[in-house]
C-alpha cells in the first residue's frame, strides 16, 4: 500500500477568548498513490479547515499528518514551506495568478523557491503549458486570458515542482459548466495519463462521479454512509 | 531561500510596475539626500575658501608683524604737541631670526603710511617698502613687466612694482603703457617696472591686500622716509619709527614650525621686554583651527540635512506597510505557492532599499542641482567630496534597511489562511 496521505485522528479546536469551538472532531482519511479523491462537505462541515492542514498552511490540534511517510504537522516554519514547494501544488477556487507576470513567469514561481535554474524553469514551463493546451500562449498575462484558461495555468504551477499530490480548492468554483467540464477532464487526463494524484476539496456534489473515492464531511466528521448517485438529478 | 539574482529580479520588477508610486516613496529619500549633498558641497565649498585664504598667507611661513604697544604709561615726549614714538620689529630682530635654525629665509615689509592720492581722493592704496626676496615669499606673480633688479636695490632707484587692483584705481581703463608710466605719492615720482598679481590677494596684518600695494625697494624707502612714518591724527602730529611692519619667515621644515615659532617668540620677547609690540602668527596652526570649526561646521550642517532623511525613511516605511497590507493575497500565494518567511521578508526588504537606493541616487542629482544653481546666483563655491557622495549612498541604502524591516517583517508574519480566504 502506497499511501502519499495518512490523516489520524486529526482534531482542530479554534479557541477564541473563552470559547472552544471543535471544528474537526477525529478524521481518518488516507489517499493512495495515483487516486483522484474528493473530499465533499457543505460548508460549515470543516471543509476549509481540513483543506489549510493538508495544505500545511495550518497545524491540527491534535492528531496525525503524514505526507509519504512522513510526520509533518509539526516541522518548522522552514521544514513545512519546503514541503508546500516541493509536495504541494495548490491550486485555487480563484486562480490566484500573480496579474503582472506572464503565462510563463507565472508557472516558474514554485520552481523560482526551489532554487531550480532560470533556463531549467524556461524549459519545464513550457512543457508544463504544452501539457495544459497553452503553448502558445506563454507571453500573455492572466488578464488576457479566459477564466479556463487561467485554471489551466494554476494547473500547470501546481505541477511545476512534480509534487506528491494535487490539492484542489474548489477549482471549478468560478467557472461556468462548459469549462469546468473541459477542467475535470484535464483533472481526468492528468490523473489517468501521468498518474498524478489528485486531492480535490468541494461543496458541489455534482462532482462527485469524477472520484475515485469520495469522503464526505459532515459537522466536522466523515460521513461514513456511502454517497448517493442517484439522487442527484442530471 | 531562493537565488539572489531572482530575488533581486522580483523586487526590481515590482517597482517597475508601479512607476509613479515608486517615485513618490522615495520622494523623501531624494529631498533628503539632495539637501544632505548641498549642504556639505556648500559647507566644502566655505571650508575650501576660508583655507586657501589662510594658505594664500604660506603653510610654510611665520608672520611677524609689528603692533602699536597700548598707550598706558608710554610718554617718551613732555608735551603732547608731538611725540615720537618707536615700536615693533627691527633690522636687528632681522637679522638674528634670519640666522635661527629652520628658517630658510626672511623678508620684511615697510609701511611708509604714505597718502595715495587719486588726483585729490584718498586711495586704500599703501606705498611699501619691500626686500628683494618678498616675491620668491609670496604667491604673487608678475603679470607684466618685470620684478626689480638688483641695481634697483643698490642704486636706490625710484621704481615701483604695483599691485593689479593699484593699475586699476590709478590707471583708465585700457591704458596701455602702464608699465613704464609713473606713480606719484607725495613729492615722491616712482617709475613702474612691473604688475603683479595676487591671485588671494594675500592679507598682511597692518597693510592689507598684497594687489593693493605699491611696491618699492627696501634701499629707496629708507632714503626717502628713514624709518620714520609721520600721521596726524586730529590735532596731534604724530611721528612714529618703526623698521618693519612685517617680517616673513621661511622655514625649511613645517614639521617643526611650531618649534621656531616658539623659538621666535621666545627671542621676541626677551628682546622687547615688556612692551608687547609685536605680534606672531602661524598660518599652519591658524589652518588647522579653521579645518576644525569648519569640520564642525559640516557635522552639524550635514545632521539637519539628515533629519530630512529620517522623515524620508518614515515616509517609505508607512508606504511600504499599506502596500503589505494591499498585497495579502499575493503574500499568501506566495506562502502557499513554497515561499519561506525569509522570502517574502527579503523580497519587501530589498524592495525598500532599492527604493531608497534609487532615492538616493536622484538626492545626488538634485543636490549637485541646487548646489550649482546656488553657485551660479550667489557665487558661493560649492565641492562635492567624492566621500560625500559615496556617504549618501550608504546611507540611503541603510535608511532603507533600517525603515524597511518592519514592513517586512510584518510581510513574513502574514498568516497565508487569513490572507486566502480574504476573497
Amino acid at each position: 500500500m502506497d499511501n502519499i496521505v495518512e490523516l489520524k485522528q486529526i482534531f482542530k479546536t479554534y479557541i477564541t477568548g473563552e470559547l472552544q469551538v471543535p471544528v474537526l472532531k477525529g478524521i481518518d482519511a488516507e489517499v493512495e498513490r495515483g487516486e483522484f479523491v474528493g473530499f465533499i462537505g457543505s460548508s460549515g462541515s470543516g471543509k476549509s479547515t481540513l483543506l489549510n492542514i493538508l495544505g500545511m498552511l495550518d497545524v491540527p490540534t491534535s492528531g496525525e499528518y503524514r505526507l509519504e511517510n512522513i510526520e509533518v504537522s509539526r516541522l518548522s516554519d522552514y521544514e513545512q514551506s519546503e514541503i508546500r514547494n516541493r509536495k504541494i501544488g495548490f491550486i485555487f477556487q480563484s486562480f490566484n495568478l500573480f496579474p503582472h507576470l506572464t503565462i510563463e513567469q507565472n508557472i516558474e514561481v514554485p520552481m523560482i523557491y526551489a532554487r531550480v535554474s532560470a533556463r531549467k524553469r524556461r524549459q519545464r514551463a513550457l512543457e508544463l503549458a504544452r501539457q495544459v493546451g497553452l503553448g502558445h500562449r506563454l507571453g500573455h498575462r492572466p488578464t488576457q486570458l479566459s477564466g479556463g484558461e487561467c485554471q489551466r495555468v494554476a494547473i500547470a504551477r501546481a505541477l511545476s515542482n512534480n509534487p506528491a499530490f494535487i490539492l484542489a480548492d474548489e477549482p471549478t468554483g468560478n467557472l461556468d459548466e462548459k469549462t469546468s467540464d473541459e477542467i475535470m477532464k484535464l483533472f481526468h487526463r492528468l490523473n489517468d495519463d501521468d498518474g498524478v494524484t489528485i486531492v480535490m476539496v468541494t461543496h458541489n456534489p455534482s462532482l462527485g462521479p469524477h472520484y475515485d473515492k469520495i469522503i464526505r464531511l459532515r459537522d466536522g466528521r466523515i460521513d461514513p454512509t456511502p454517497f448517493e448517485w442517484e439522487r442527484i438529478p442530471s | 531561500m531562493m537565488l539572489m539574482s531572482d530575488l533581486l529580479r522580483m523586487s526590481f520588477h515590482n517597482l517597475l510596475l508601479h512607476k509613479v508610486r515608486s517615485i513618490l516613496t522615495s520622494l523623501g529619500v531624494i529631498f533628503g539626500v539632495g539637501s544632505v549633498i548641498a549642504m556639505l558641497a556648500i559647507s566644502e565649498g566655505a571650508k575650501r575658501s576660508a583655507l586657501a585664504q589662510i594658505e594664500s598667507m604660506g603653510i610654510d611661513k611665520i608672520l611677524l608683524f609689528s603692533k602699536q604697544p597700548s598707550r598706558i604709561g608710554v610718554s617718551e615726549g613732555s608735551t603732547n604737541a608731538s611725540v615720537v614714538e618707536s615700536y615693533g620689529l627691527t633690522t636687528r630682530d632681522l637679522t638674528h631670526i634670519g640666522k635661527m635654525d629652520n628658517v630658510s629665509s626672511i623678508t620684511g615689509l615697510f609701511n611708509s603710511r604714505k597718502k595715495v592720492l587719486k588726483g585729490l581722493q584718498r586711495t586704500d592704496l599703501q606705498l611699501v617698502g619691500c626686500d628683494f626676496g618678498f616675491l620668491e615669499n609670496s604667491p604673487a606673480k608678475i603679470e607684466s613687466g618685470r620684478w626689480f633688479s638688483k641695481t634697483d636695490f643698490t642704486k636706490e632707484n625710484m621704481v615701483c612694482v604695483i599691485g593689479k587692483n593699484v593699475k586699476r584705481t590709478l590707471f583708465p581703463i585700457g591704458s596701455t603703457n602702464i608699465v613704464g608710466g609713473t606713480v606719484r605719492v607725495e613729492d615722491y615720482v616712482f617709475r613702474v617696472v612691473g604688475i603683479l598679481d595676487n591671485p588671494y590677494n594675500s592679507q598682511y596684518q597692518g597693510i592689507g591686500g598684497q594687489n593693493d600695494m605699491i611696491l618699492i625697494p627696501m634701499p629707496t624707502a629708507r632714503a626717502c622716509f628713514k624709518s620714520y612714518t609721520f600721521t596726524k591724527e586730529a590735532r596731534m602730529f604724530q611721528i612714529t619709527k618703526i623698521d618693519y611692519d612685517v617680517l616673513l619667515v621661511q622655514v625649511n621644515d613645517t614639521t617643526y614650525i611650531d618649534n621656531t615659532a616658539k623659538r621666535i617668540a621666545g627671542y621676541l620677547n626677551n628682546v622687547h621686554g615688556q612692551t608687547k609690540d609685536w605680534d606672531i602668527v602661524v598660518p599652519l596652526e591658524l589652518l588647522k583651527q579653521q579645518e576644525q570649526t569648519q569640520n564642525i561646521f559640516t557635522i552639524v550642517m550635514g545632521s539637519i540635512a539628515g533629519i530630512s532623511l529620517i522623515v524620508g525613511g518614515i515616509g517609505i516605511m508607512n508606504i511600504m506597510l499599506a502596500s503589505v497590507f494591499e498585497r495579502r493575497k499575493e503574500i499568501g500565494t506566495r506562502r502557499a505557492l513554497g515561499a519561506q518567511k525569509a522570502d517574502i521578508l527579503m523580497q519587501f526588504l530589498i524592495e525598500t532599499v532599492f527604493l531608497t537606493t534609487m532615492g538616493g541616487v536622484l538626492g545626488i542629482a538634485l543636490g549637485v542641482g541646487i548646489a550649482k544653481i546656488i553657485t551660479y546666483y550667489s557665487a558661493m563655491p560649492t565641492v562635492y567630496a567624492w566621500w560625500s557622495v559615496v556617504l549618501s549612498l550608504v546611507i540611503s541604502c541603510v535608511v532603507g534597511i533600517i525603515f524597511g524591516t518592519y514592513p517586512a517583517w510584518q510581510a513574513a508574519q502574514q498568516n497565508p489562511i487569513t490572507v486566502l480566504r480574504s476573497e
